[in-house]
Parts: C-alpha cells; sequence; structure tokens
C-alpha cells in the first residue's frame, strides 16, 4: 500500500517539475535549454512511479490471493512514538530561536530537553548539556572561525567566557 | 643526490615532523564531525600557512586532508553517519560491521587500507606525474559526461532493493543538482525567490539531512534505547587485517588504481573515486549477495580508492596547476603563495623541494597508522555514550555544521527539508546512496552536455566521434542492456541444456 502511495506521489511530483520547468526561459540561440534535464527527471519520475504504483497493485492483488488461500492476518507495520517530531522540531527552534538566544544558550536547551524527554538523568542532562553547547561554540567560534549567532539576549556578547 | 638529500632534510626535521602530528589530530577531529569535510579543513589551515614556510604549509594540507578522508570512517562506522562525503559509498558495509560487534575491525581494515591506498597514489604521483596527467587532459566535455553518465547508472545497478526506487531515489538527487541558476542561460531554477539558493544546493547539508536527521528521527520514534552496536571484546583493530588482505589484496590494487586514476581526473575528487571503486568491487565480486551485509570487500574496495584519490589529486594540479578535486584547488593557491608555481618546471627545481613534497605524503600517510590507531581506540566513546545523552550531541553537531558549509541558515533549513524527505523514502525501503550521487554527479552530467552541445551545435552524434568517448558510451549502454543480456544468455543456457537432455 505504501509503495503504492510513493508511486503516485512520484507521479505527481514529476508533473509538477515537468510543468515548472516549461515556465524557464528559453534562448533561441540554445538548442537544449534550462528546461531540459529538469524535464528529464520529471518525466522519469512519472514513468518510474507510474511503475511503482503499479508493481504495487499487482503485488497487492497477488498477496490477496494468497491470504485468501492461508487466512493469514495481513503484516501489523511497527509503530512510531510521537516523539520523532522532536528532532526536526528542534532544527526548526534553533533557526527561529539562535538569533536571539545565541547559539550557545539554544544548543543547551535543545540538548537538555531531548536528553530529558530520554529520561537522562536531570542533573546529567544539565552538565552534558551546559558543556557541550559551551565547548561546540566555544571550538566553532574561536578555532573554526564560524561567525554562529551571539544572540541579542547578549546584546552581542558572552564577555565572560569568550 | 645532493637533491634528494636536501629534500629530505626538508621533511625530517622537528618543525615540519611537529606539524604533520598537529595537523593529523586536526585532520582526525574534523574528520569525524559530521558535516566538517577535508575541503573544509584545509580551507581552513590556509590563514595559518602564512606563517609556515613551504614544506611544512604543504605537509599540513597533505596529512589534514588524508587524516579526514579517514576518519570520516569513524561516524559512519558506528553511528551510520558519514563523517566525510567521501566515506558515504561504504558506510553502510562499515556500520553493518559495527552492527554485529566488529566496528574495530571494520575501521581497522577502514586504517589500513587507507594508508596503503595513499602511499599507492603517491607512487603513482612519483613515478608516472606526468604522463598520467596527460592522459587526463585529453579528457572533454564528452568523456566527462559519459563518466558521470557511468558512475550515475553503477549507483543503480549496486544499491541493494527495488531497481524501480533507487532509480527515484537518484532522480531525486539529480533534480537538486538542477537548482540554482542555470549554467548557460543564467535563469534561476527552482530557487523560489531564496537568492543563497542561486549558487545551488550544497553537497553537505544534503548529505547530513539524509544520514544523520533521518537517523536521528528514527531513534527519536523508536521506543527501545538498545544499542545498535554491539560490543564484542575479542573486536580487535589489527588481529584480523592480515587475513582480509590475504583475501582481498586485489581488491586493495585496483581500488587504489581507480582511485588514483579518478582522483587525477580534473574536478573527479576522492567520493566520487569511492563510489566507482565500491561499485566495480560489487560488480566483479563473487559475493555479491553479502553487500549491504557488512562486507569487508566493499570497504576494502572504496577504503582504499578514496585515500588515493587524494593523492591522484596532486598529479593534474602539480604537473599542469589544473586541480584535479576542491582541496588541490586551494593548495594551488598555497604553492603560488610560497613561490612554488605548480607546472612542468616544478620538476626541474633544483633545491629538493619537489622530493620532499613526496615524501611528507609519505610520512603523513605512515602518520595515519599510529594516530588512526589511537582514533580507533579512543572511538569506543560513540558506544560507551548512551544513545540518549550522544544523539542531542549530534544534532547539534549537525545543525552546527550545516551552517559552517556558508554560514548561512539556509542550509540548515536544506537539512531539515531533505533529511524529512530521506526519512519518509528510508521508511519505504527506498536507498539513499543513488540520491547522493544523482546530487554529486548530476551537474557534471549536465554541465557537460550543455558545453558538448554548444560547441558541436548540438549535434548528438558528437558523443560518439572521440576514441575515448566512444569507450565510454559504449560502456554505459552495454551496462543499461546487461539485465536484459543476462537474461537471455540464461535463457540460451537453459535452452541447450534442456535439448542436450
Amino acid at each position: 500500500m505504501r509503495d503504492l502511495f510513493a508511486g503516485l506521489a512520484f507521479f505527481a511530483a514529476g508533473v509538477a517539475t515537468i510543468i515548472t520547468a516549461q515556465q524557464f526561459p528559453t534562448l533561441p540561440s540554445l538548442q537544449y535549454g534550462p528546461s531540459l534535464f529538469p524535464s528529464i527527471v520529471g518525466g522519469g519520475f512519472c514513468l518510474g512511479g507510474a511503475a511503482l504504483a503499479v508493481n504495487a497493485l499487482l503485488a497487492r492483488r497477488q498477496l490477496a490471493l494468497a491470504r485468501g488461500a492461508d487466512d493469514e492476518p495481513p503484516p501489523v507495520a511497527q509503530k512510531m512514538r510521537w516523539t520523532m517530531v522532536l528532532p526536526p522540531l528542534a532544527v526548526l527552534f534553533y533557526i527561529v530561536a539562535s538569533d536571539y538566544l545565541g547559539a550557545a544558550l539554544t544548543m543547551a536547551l535543545i540538548m537538555l530537553t531531548l536528553m530529558l524527554v530520554r529520561k537522562t538523568a536531570p542533573l546529567i542532562a544539565l552538565a552534558a548539556s551546559t558543556l557541550v553547547a559551551l565547548s561546540i561554540y566555544f571550538v566553532f567560534s574561536r578555532y573554526l572561525l564560524i561567525p554562529l549567532p551571539q544572540g541579542a539576549l547578549f546584546e552581542g556578547g558572552l564577555p565572560w567566557i569568550f | 643526490m645532493d637533491i634528494l638529500i636536501n629534500g629530505m632534510s626538508l621533511v625530517l626535521n622537528v618543525e615540519t615532523l611537529m606539524v604533520i602530528f598537529l595537523a593529523s589530530l586536526f585532520g582526525i577531529f574534523v574528520g569525524a564531525v559530521p558535516g566538517l569535510t577535508a575541503t573544509m579543513a584545509v580551507a581552513l589551515l590556509v590563514p595559518l600557512t602564512f606563517y609556515m614556510d613551504t614544506i611544512p604549509a604543504i605537509a599540513a594540507i597533505v596529512t589534514t586532508s588524508a587524516m579526514a578522508i579517514f576518519a570520516g570512517d569513524i561516524p559512519g562506522t558506528y553511528l551510520n553517519i558519514p563523517g566525510t562525503p567521501a566515506s558515504a559509498a561504504y558506510v553502510g558495509e562499515s556500520h553493518a560491521l559495527a552492527k554485529k560487534g566488529r566496528a574495530r575491525e571494520a575501521l581497522g581494515i577502514n586504517l589500513v587500507c587507507s594508508v596503503f591506498g595513499g602511499i599507492f597514489g603517491t607512487i603513482i604521483l612519483i613515478v608516472v606525474a606526468q604522463s598520467l596527467a596527460e592522459v587526463a587532459l585529453q579528457f572533454s566535455a564528452f568523456e566527462y559526461f559519459w563518466l558521470a553518465v557511468l558512475g550515475l547508472s553503477c549507483s543503480i545497478f549496486i544499491s541493494i532493493g527495488s531497481r524501480i526506487k533507487a532509480f527515484l531515489s537518484l532522480l531525486f538527487g539529480v533534480l537538486l543538482s538542477t537548482v540554482g541558476l542555470d549554467m548557460m542561460s543564467g535563469a534561476p531554477r527552482f530557487t523560489f525567490g531564496v537568492p543563497d539558493l542561486m549558487a545551488g544546493i550544497n553537497f553537505i547539508p544534503v548529505m547530513i539531512g539524509m544520514f544523520a536527521l533521518n537517523e536521528l528521527i528514527s531513534y527519536y520514534g523508536s521506543r527501545s534505547e538498545k544499542k545498535n552496536i554491539g560490543i564484542d571484546d575479542s573486536d580487535s583493530v589489527f588481529r584480523l587485517v592480515p587475513n582480509h588482505l590475504k583475501r582481498y589484496w586485489r581488491n586493495m590494487v585496483r581500488g587504489s588504481s581507480i582511485g588514483t586514476l579518478i582522483g587525477a581526473l580534473p574536478g573527479a575528487g576522492a567520493d566520487i573515486a569511492a563510489w566507482i571503486s565500491y561499485g566495480v568491487g560489487k560488480g566483479r565480486s563473487k559475493e555479491k549477495q553479502m553487500y549491504g551485509t557488512g562486507n569487508v570487500e566493499g570497504i576494502v574496495d572504496a577504503s582504499s580508492a578514496n585515500n588515493s584519490g587524494i593523492s591522484g589529486a596532486w598529479v593534474p594540479a602539480l604537473v599542469f596547476g589544473i586541480p584535479g578535486d576542491s582541496i588541490t584547488a586551494i593548495v594551488i593557491g598555497v604553492l603560488y603563495m610560497k613561490g612554488m608555481n605548480p607546472g612542468p618546471t616544478i620538476f626541474m627545481d633544483s633545491t629538493g623541494m619537489i622530493y620532499a613534497l613526496f615524501l611528507v605524503f609519505i610520512v603523513a600517510n605512515l602518520m595515519m597508522l599510529p594516530v588512526g590507531y589511537a582514533a580507533i581506540r579512543l572511538s569506543k566513546l560513540f558506544i560507551l555514550t548512551p544513545s540518549r545523552i550522544l544523539m542531542p550531541v549530534i544534532l547539534c553537531f549537525c545543525i552546527v555544521g550545516a551552517f559552517a558549509i556558508n554560514n548561512s541558515v539556509v542550509d540548515i533549513w536544506l537539512m531539515l527539508i531533505v533529511g524529512l524527505v530521506a526519512y519518509l523514502l528510508a521508511v519505504n525501503d527506498f536507498p539513499m546512496a543513488p540520491a547522493i550521487l544523482g546530487l554529486v554527479l548530476g551537474k557534471v552530467v549536465e554541465n557537460n552536455f550543455m558545453s558538448a552541445m554548444l560547441r558541436t551545435g548540438g549535434d548528438l552524434t558528437s558523443f560518439f566521434a572521440r576514441p575515448i568517448s566512444v569507450g565510454l558510451g559504449v560502456a554505459v549502454i552495454l551496462l543499461w542492456c546487461s539485465p536484459l543480456l543476462i537474461k537471455a544468455y540464461r535463457h540460451y543456457r537453459e535452452k541447450n541444456a534442456s535439448a542436450s537432455l
């Protein structure tokens, strides 16, 4: 069933890609314009998606026939916990909050939350997240010269540390 | 002889050896952090090289890049997250071995193959630098087009599971490679008005999203706190290496040769060398069914290739001043800055600099053995640290690593979006490797196709008009037809067998 939906999704993505690619401007002096490769990819998506969906339908039909013979229940997919949304949310939080809170504090908050969700002892979580966040900030800002946001909250500096 | 001795004295002194040692530690650190690449490590070294003499400056660059390429295998093995793009090709194999409690064994073979590959590439650099570079220079847009198409085709044939899914995954990568300004017309494609996307999508945030964020989502979605990686007390770094080398020495030599050749091609780096070598290894293997389950053979092929590719890339850089990869592009700048102008005249130098440079390669690669061994021993930290503490730390490294490429938040967005798509693809059993290769080679295919068409006025037959181009084109077509040919051959044999009965 999943393959059927995946196939249809790729087919739809292929159609969208081709339509978008047709809007790219072309130069009369060029035989092949900027839409060529995206259109080929879109076409590939349509073909591959259709093949995947058809295969899934055929496999489903065969499975139904086989199941009718042995009366077996359908396999149950493994259930995922709601916490799976936490890593993407944490990344989103960093994007939104780091300019205000600064990279070090934002990372510390992310790590602390994620550790506590997985039932790490609060004291260990607090110590580990603080220490690692400061280390990452120090190494990246000082030695690798990456301009990580210091945060408006600290008015552009963490003078007591760096 | 005096020149040789002079060259040796330029390397075998306390200052240069100290620089090599410190650069080793720096390279190991950068390589082991997902998102930080060998190229970035070398770029960061450039300001330091201003204050160094020529040979220590070159030694620092050579050592850092070689170490970083090896160290990329460490998080790949333990966490299934390649530290550098060059480790992505065989991360599945080394992680599968780690799951069986053979992490150190996998890293041990990685280390030895890396050292061998590096030294092999250096020997080639010394012996045939000039003639090899001349062959590489004969490659034009037509040959590069076919070579890239060959790489893309290989990625479908070497992937495990459904070929349709591998094909779709590959196209997803190719689609990502089309984002940005079109090379010919300058028209923006799929940029959605975001200026940071005009230059195209960077490979690193995509790789972090595909491998690391995807892995993190799976971890937080699972109920189990159990570690995937087994710990086996009998697991040793070097104990089984002689057995593996005895069995797979041909793979090591082949991988190193492929790596050196591909490294010598301008624009093709260690990552492409590893993919192609892995693909060739799998194609010729007698144990194809073992690939993806932790096969040492695949590791030997690709791990030798990526380090030899690093050395191979110096061939065109030294002889013609044409960079073989992004690292040597930086190196050429440093060489000019130090008055060691790359070009054929570099070999006529009478101060022994060129011999010193060759010796630096050998010393740097040999240094990899003790430093790499220590890093492997220390990397047990990945196992001893509970996942509930390690995973949030990895996430923060990924965020900072994605940001560090261009110092842009857009790259963090990119990592997030690609990570989510990759997760959806992975739970539906789509392989990730073809997507990565699609992103790397997609642009190479398109740019070379467009250049070739511009040159020949849109004549498609020109792709079969040059000898090397014909050879590569025929190889691609044969590869595409191989399933049909194999099927037809089997059918023919079965028919013959039944007729003889």
